[in-house]
């Protein structure tokens, strides 16, 4: 059927190739010269000048593709060319501050394939940066050419200007800002440089490195580093602090116009918001916008204290799936509380106050726009906030406040028209490019709708006609029976259609008819089987409209409860400091007092105040009656990999110093509190094993509910990761790792040499630059900061501790023989599981050490480890430490210490002192937590039993005198889950279809749980296409991994 | 160039040699383990100990041992002239533990694939016996005999149909020395029917629906080809032998149970279909999910050889304690359970993982029951093993405390078929030698 409206189309036809106003002075004109004046008036109009701001009956001027005057009432000067909007809303023209716009996309990496390869260089051009993810020196305005149909979908949801740059790699190059107008690029661009785009994803690039989400930042870092670097040594560049002359690089050229030039900054979640807030604030990089992800609601407080414009997408999710019983497994409560919460995301930004502006990036349509900004609109988004988030907002991130994003004098004449209110039901017709309209449906079509008297077959029937072109709808009554009209056509007021009458009359034939409405007279010629024809005339008579289908439900209550982290399990309040008397415990004190029976302890503000027997109940305190429980202090694990976002390791270059756990902490994860539920209140996150040098490593309380900051244990000092042995060398990652130095036990030892050496010497470099005189220093750039060195000389300066992957006694004296030649220290020895055989040579090095209680067989230099490894290690004097590199292991490491016990009769106190105080002195935070003692921060844990007994039980699990983990409240909140879970299926079931429309691509992901020998390229796992990558990595469900 | 006694460097040059391609054969790095036990030459009286028989209460009593089987138990036994007698007094004595489904004998070293022999290529491998890959001198085995463990169930991996189970004892010369029953059961490896969605997903849900519908449609071929092979077969008209439908023609007689590794209820159901299609008798590996159907296999007689009793939930919305309540959620449904850690080298933690779950609704006496005569009904050999009564086979194990317990597990003597069993294990030597070192 054809349903457009030929006269609609040659307008916009000749929008599109007629000459243009904005003819650029340079192309040589051929033939005749178009002198067309822009001359308009805009009347009737009901215009919303700007967020808040209404006329009625207004006015507008536009004069050469500018407004010129908009006023209520107002007279239409002579010359201009009137429009009658009598009905119609206008508004200022949509900007979309977050496209790829005229620009061609990347080349997608679907050819990519995990077990590919390592790529650790790509090929250099001109002044490109030395990793493929950067595209700083891209000025995408250079590529940009209008594209009519990209432009076609988004001026029909009201855009009018758009910021664009590709959205590839992590520095991204500089977007333009364009009209939407489809001219000569010169004509269209706006503005040549807006902001520079960037993101955490390596996009396009197939280099290895970044592989993680830690490597991302940690390269964004040096390369911000690099780019002030090179600003400040051009011209003063000295042999003695820079090895030669300042290379050529036009990526850290563009990256220094970065805080003029401002930024743009695309996350995935509201825990990546604030990782790329942090790290432009790092940089002073202050005029910044950032991109959400319509998770912002989930740490709202957070998002607001970035102090940053937002960039909301409106890509709302498709309900997860729960048609059957069968699929609802599959269905976390945490997507099922996403799906009810997202379209209320912009409302719950927009009441807080932060400033934002809209995109349709996204969407998978682009005529998804409106619906879905509707959905935010009835879940509490009001229309001023809506606009402004269209027009003025955008306009000021793209930097034209003074041009764009208002129906006022001096701006841009690009609006909207809508019939109707827009952000009711109102329906876009036009969209205003510059003066220059773009029709979308006809303004003022003419009305067919009505009920006409007709004959058929000599019989008296009826034509009804709804709705209005290019929709318009008809159908033919006759005695009891309908028919719909086919073939229905318009143009202008002409109306054709056909009549097939098999179903009225049983006739096999069609009639069509042919005619003209002219005022209220519907006169035409009716075209029968035989081809002879019949005229006809009828009077419209009105239809009675129906009343419009109600819109979606109104905003209704929400179901689901909101929680830190927003998912089962998350805390709706994070839980408060108590004062306490814990009465009548036997308390394990991991200190020389040994196990004490029937002992009281008094908690205030978080700290330990007092132990002893039968004490007395201060006043106000909360009294615990632990009589029959063991009470100890909390579990400490010196290697654990939970809460670790997007990669556990940089496993790409052998030494990846620069990147730190601390970037990438997710205080999310729910093996958090499932750690919480073993009695686990400290976690040192380590970097995997993938290399000789790991990346600096994260001591984590587990603040449940908390965000990644208030995570973090405070004041504990740095370490890092290091590793030896088969997983630096690759000995198990396939035949396509053989390239990478060092490949043996051998070169590992060279290796680490080799980086300790550079280590000291630019150490040596800063502090020669830093003798300096002042004078001197004015006329010289300072050595290039390289953040892997400097954590290299944060080792060397005993500021830095390392804990070192380690198994066979070959490369642990290596080790230790190194350190001594380069002058630093190794702190604990991690895995060690031939620790035995050479405990006193670590005595003697003074390092601790940190075992497995029992792995072994699951690797070549794993086939020596015994059992009994802890308790030979501490007959000789070591400090010992059991941990579990496994979320699931975990949550026993008391089971883990009893079995030193059970193999080798180690005293049960000095076990349970294994994960408890002896970690505690591992990472250097026993003077804060690891014992039973008063000045310490009440950190415990209470059992119902033995805490070395296979049958005990956590029952409470405290952080600084607050309840982090109670396990009867634990049993009654699974019940409260259930039920809030099962009434969002039901909304989800009773929305019916609508609840299917959405991205597919909405929700959250957990991570896997990893493990040290993970080493899988995530970055392209997680920003790869959807469905699009391949990569070999399952993981079995709680069951020991075989590779640590 | 390598010392014998130079530990470390033997296996960094063995590494060295394996990376060159040199070495091809799976060797142990130590041939050390101690010597199995001579077949019992005299009657063995177990005095005075804690008997926990697994039929009955615990009570403290005497069992004798003669010709490798338990002739007597109770008190004031009538004891032959030559008997040698332990007194147990203040032990527990148990049957001999039995890990059902792992890999013993099978993985050497994990992460090194000339010392694998667990998993095959193709889809169906229905003929395949796994016993004849057993290395008896694995130098796990006695690791895992040591914590208690006298029998095993090995099984084969791989993807579909994966091959034939075999229950070995653990201290043999060879594998047809340790060989107690082969053909225990024919090992189906569900295809997954969940859906993934987010990032890691590779493929939308209809996609991975269509591959999943593929995979048992695919499934349900093979049986229905070698079900006609069967029929074939009974009326003398194949005309050649096929050696993996052949090898099933047991599983159509209902003389070969049918044990399926499925987690999921969806997969669990779908085998209970074809099981029931077959008539055989089926047995779930695996099972995180069978506690949310506990009912339905309880009805159907369905046992399951649960695999995580240590093991994180399975969902994100789960209970942290919801994989170690899923063996009691079975038991009080009427399902028949035994315990796996499903691994080589960490079945010695299997007891621990047993009294663990206790906390969490199994009871101590179906804990017993999971490791010894529940796990040997589901394999078959309830007539030999599995519990302390007469006639059955003399596989004991001797505690000194409580066997489940980290605070009671000292493993003092072991018995399987009347041999008194050497509890040495590389780990003690090692142990044993570097105390050498620390008191020279």
């Amino acid at each position: 059927m054809m349903k457009k409206n030929a006269l609609w189309i040659s307008v916009v036809s000749a929008s599109l190739v007629a000459p243009m106003l904005y003819a650029d002075q340079t192309s040589p004109q051929l033939g005749i010269r178009d002198k067309t004046p822009n001359l308009v008036a805009l009347t009737n109009a009901t215009v919303t000048t700007e967020p808040g701001r209404k006329l009625n009956q207004a006015t507008i001027l536009i004069k050469d593709g500018v407004i010129e005057s908009v006023q209520s009432g107002g007279s239409v000067p002579a010359g201009y060319q009137t429009h009658d909007l009598s009905g119609y809303h206008v508004y200022a023209g949509f900007i979309d501050p977050y496209t790829q716009y005229g620009i061609e996309q990347a080349t997608s990496v679907e050819g990519f394939r995990f077990g590919q390869p390592p790529q650790y260089s790509h090929e250099r051009k001109g002044g490109n940066a030395s990793n493929a993810a950067i595209h700083a020196e891209r000025r995408w305005v250079d590529d940009f050419k209008p594209d009519a149909s990209a432009a076609k979908s988004l001026t029909e949801q009201g855009f009018t200007t758009v910021q664009s740059a590709r959205h590839d790699g992590i520095f991204r190059g500089a977007a333009l800002v364009a009209s939407l107008q489809q001219a000569l690029p010169g004509d269209a661009i706006l503005r040549a440089e807006g902001r520079h785009f960037l993101s955490f994803s390596k996009g396009s690039s197939t280099q290895s490195y970044p592989s993680s989400l830690m490597g991302s930042m940690a390269l964004m870092r040096q390369t911000l580093s690099d780019a002030n670097w090179y600003a400040s040594a051009q011209g003063k560049t000295d042999v003695r602090f820079h090895g030669g002359p300042i290379e050529f690089n036009a990526s850290l050229a563009a990256l220094g116009r970065l805080p003029e030039q401002g930024v743009l900054f695309e996350t995935t979640d509201e825990r990546s918001l604030l990782r790329a807030h942090q790290l432009l604030a790092e940089f002073s990089l202050d005029d910044a916008v950032l991109v959400g992800s319509g998770f912002e609601y989930a740490r709202l407080d957070q998002v607001k204290a970035t102090n940053r414009p937002l960039i909301l997408p409106l890509n709302f999710p498709a309900a997860p799936d729960v048609q059957l019983v069968d699929t609802q497994l599959d269905v976390s409560l945490a997507d099922l509380r996403h799906w009810e919460r997202a379209p209320a995301n912009p409302a719950a930004v927009a009441q807080e106050g932060i400033p934002f502006a809209l995109t349709s990036h996204g969407l998978e349509k682009k005529s998804e726009f409106w619906p879905n900004l509707r959905k935010a609109i009835r879940a509490g988004l009001t229309e001023q906030q809506a606009l402004a988030a269209l027009t003025t907002v955008p306009a000021g991130m793209v930097g034209f406040a003074d041009r764009l994003g208002k129906v006022a004098a001096g701006y841009q004449a690009d609006l909207v028209v809508s019939r109707g209110d827009l952000f009711a039901d109102g329906e876009i017709v036009a969209t205003w490019l510059r003066g220059q309209a773009q029709q979308h449906s006809p303004v003022n079509p003419v009305g067919f709708s009505g009920r006409y008297a007709i004959h058929i077959a000599d019989q008296a029937a009826e034509l009804v006609l709804t709705g209005r072109a290019p929709k318009l709808k008809g159908e033919v009554s006759l005695a009891e029976k309908t028919v719909k009209l086919e073939h229905l056509h318009t143009l202008g007021s002409q109306l054709q259609f056909s009549l097939p009458l098999k179903e009225l009359t049983g006739q096999a034939v069609v009639l069509q008819f042919q005619g003209q409405l002219r005022e209220q007279e519907l006169r035409g010629t009716w075209s029968d089987a035989a081809g002879d024809t019949h005229s006809m005339q009828s009077q419209r008579q009105p239809v009675e409209s129906k009343a419009s289908k109600p819109s979606d439900t109104a905003a209704s209550t929400m179901i689901s409860r909101l929680t830190f982290p927003n998912r089962a399990f998350g805390v709706t309040a994070l839980p408060q400091q108590q004062n306490l008397h814990i009465k009548n415990a036997t308390v394990w004190s991991a200190t020389d007092a040994g196990v004490l029976e029937q002992t009281d302890v008094i908690v205030r503000d978080g700290r330990i105040r007092q132990l002893g027997q039968n004490l007395s109940t201060p006043r106000g305190y909360q009294l615990v009656d632990a009589t029959g429980m063991h009470l100890t202090p909390g579990i400490i694990d010196e290697h654990s990999h939970i809460a670790t976002e997007q990669g556990v390791n940089e496993g790409s270059h052998a030494n990846t110093a620069e990147v730190r756990l601390a970037d990438v902490v997710n205080p999310d994860d729910i093996n958090i509190y499932r750690g919480l539920a073993g009695g686990v209140t400290t976690v040192q996150l380590l970097h995997g094993s993938a290399n000789p040098i790991g990346g600096q490593a994260q001591i984590l309380s587990l603040r449940w509910g908390q965000d990644a900051t208030g995570m973090k244990f405070r004041e504990a000092p740095p370490s890092i990761k290091f590793a030896l042995g088969e997983n630096v060398k690759q000995s198990n990652w396939g035949a396509q790792f053989t390239s990478r130095y060092p490949q043996t036990r051998i070169g590992v030892d060279t290796f680490i040499r080799d980086q300790f050496q550079a280590a000291k010497e630019y150490q040596a470099q800063w502090e020669a630059y830093q003798g300096l005189s002042r004078r001197e220093r004015n006329q010289v750039a300072p050595p290039r900061k390289d953040y892997q060195l400097e954590t290299l000389v944060e080792i060397l300066n005993e500021q830095r501790h390392i804990h070192t992957h380690s198994y066979v006694a070959s490369e642990i004296l290596m080790l230790m023989a190194l350190a001594d030649e380069m002058g630093f220290r190794i702190n604990t020895f991690t895995h060690i599981l031939e620790g035995y055989k050479v405990a006193p040579e670590m005595k003697a090095h003074g390092a601790s050490v940190s075992t497995f209680a029992d792995w072994w067989g699951f690797k070549m230099e794993v086939n020596d480890a015994i059992p009994t490894n802890a308790c030979l290690m501490h007959e000789q004097g070591l400090n010992v430490s059991v941990n579990s590199d496994d979320p699931g292991l975990l949550r026993r490491l008391n089971q883990e210490a009893a079995k030193s016990v059970m193999y080798c009769n180690m005293d049960e106190h000095e076990a349970l002192k294994m994960v408890t105080i002896n970690p505690a002195i591992q990472l250097k935070i026993d003077d804060k937590v690891g014992s039973i003692e008063v000045g310490k921060q009440a950190d415990f844990v209470l059992w119902d039993g033995h805490p070395l007994s296979v049958y005990s039980q956590v029952q409470q699990t405290w952080i600084e005198g607050a309840k982090y983990f109670d396990r009867e409240s634990d049993l009654q909140q699974r019940q409260q889950l259930q039920q809030e879970r099962q009434q969002l299926i039901q909304k989800v079931l009773t929305a019916g279809e609508s609840a299917r429309q959405g991205s597919t691509t909405g929700y959250k992901d957990d991570d896997p749980i990893w493990h040290c020998d993970d080493r899988a390229d995530w970055l392209h796992i997680r920003f790869g296409h959807q469905y699009g990558h391949s990569h070999a990595h399952s993981h079995a469900h709680g069951h020991q991994q075989e590779h640590h | 160039m390598m010392k014998a006694n130079d530990v470390s460097k033997a296996l960094q040059c063995l590494m060295l040699i394996v990376a060159l391609g040199y070495l091809t054969v799976s060797q142990p790095v130590f041939a050390a383990n101690p010597v199995p036990g001579p077949a019992q030459s005299q009657p063995i009286l177990l005095h005075n100990a804690t008997v926990h028989t697994a039929v009955g209460e615990a009570e403290v009593q005497d069992v004798l041992l003669v010709d490798g089987k338990i002739a007597a138990v109770g008190r004031q036994l009538a004891i032959p002239a030559d008997t040698e007698r332990f007194d147990l007094t203040g032990k527990h004595l148990y049957p001999g533990l039995i890990a059902l489904i792992n890999q013993l004998g099978l993985i050497e070293v994990g992460a090194v694939r000339a010392t694998r022999d667990d998993r095959e290529i193709t889809d169906t491998n229905p003929d395949l016996q796994v016993q004849v890959a057993f290395n008896a001198d694995s130098v796990v085995i006695p690791t895992i005999r040591s914590n208690g463990f006298s029998h095993s169930l090995i099984y084969p991996a791989g993807s579909m149909i994966a091959g034939r189970s075999a229950l070995m004892q653990l201290d043999g010369w060879n594998w047809q020395d340790s060989l107690v029953q082969s053909d225990v059961g024919l090992h189906v490896n569900w295809p997954s029917m969940s859906i993934r969605t987010g990032w890691r997903s590779q493929h939308s849900p209809d996609k991975q629906r269509e591959q999943q519908q593929q995979q048992l449609e695919q499934l349900q071929h093979y049986f229905t080809q070698a079900h006609a092979y069967y029929l074939a077969e009974q009326a003398g008209k194949n005309r050649g032998k096929d050696s993996r439908w052949h090898s099933m023609l047991p599983f159509f007689a209902a003389e070969l149970p049918l044990f399926v590794h499925a987690d999921d209820p969806r997969q669990i159901r779908q085998a209970m279909q074809l099981a029931q299609q077959y008539q055989a008798r089926l047995v779930i590996v695996g099972g995180r999910d069978s506690w949310r159907i506990a009912d339905e296999l309880a009805a159907a007689d369905v046992a399951v050889i649960y695999t995580a009793p240590f093991g994180l939930p399975t969902r994100a919305d789960e209970g942290y304690d919801q994989a170690f309540m899923a063996p009691g959620q079975l038991r009080e449904a009427g399902v028949r359970v035994a315990l796996s850690l499903d691994g080589f080298w960490d079945t010695r933690n299997l007891v621990f993982a047993t009294g663990h779950v206790t906390r969490y609704g199994l009871s101590k006496q179906d804990a017993l029951l999971a490791l010894t005569l529940d796990a040997a009904k589901i394999a078959g050999v309830a007539d030999q093993l599995g519990s302390i009564e007469v006639g059955k086979s003399a596989s004991l194990v001797v505690s000194d405390g409580d066997i489940f317990d980290y605070l009671g597990h000292q493993i003092e003597y072991m018995w399987i078929d009347g041999r008194l069993v050497d509890l040495d294990n590389h780990h003690k030597q090692l142990n044993r030698r570097y105390q050498q070192r620390y008191r020279q």
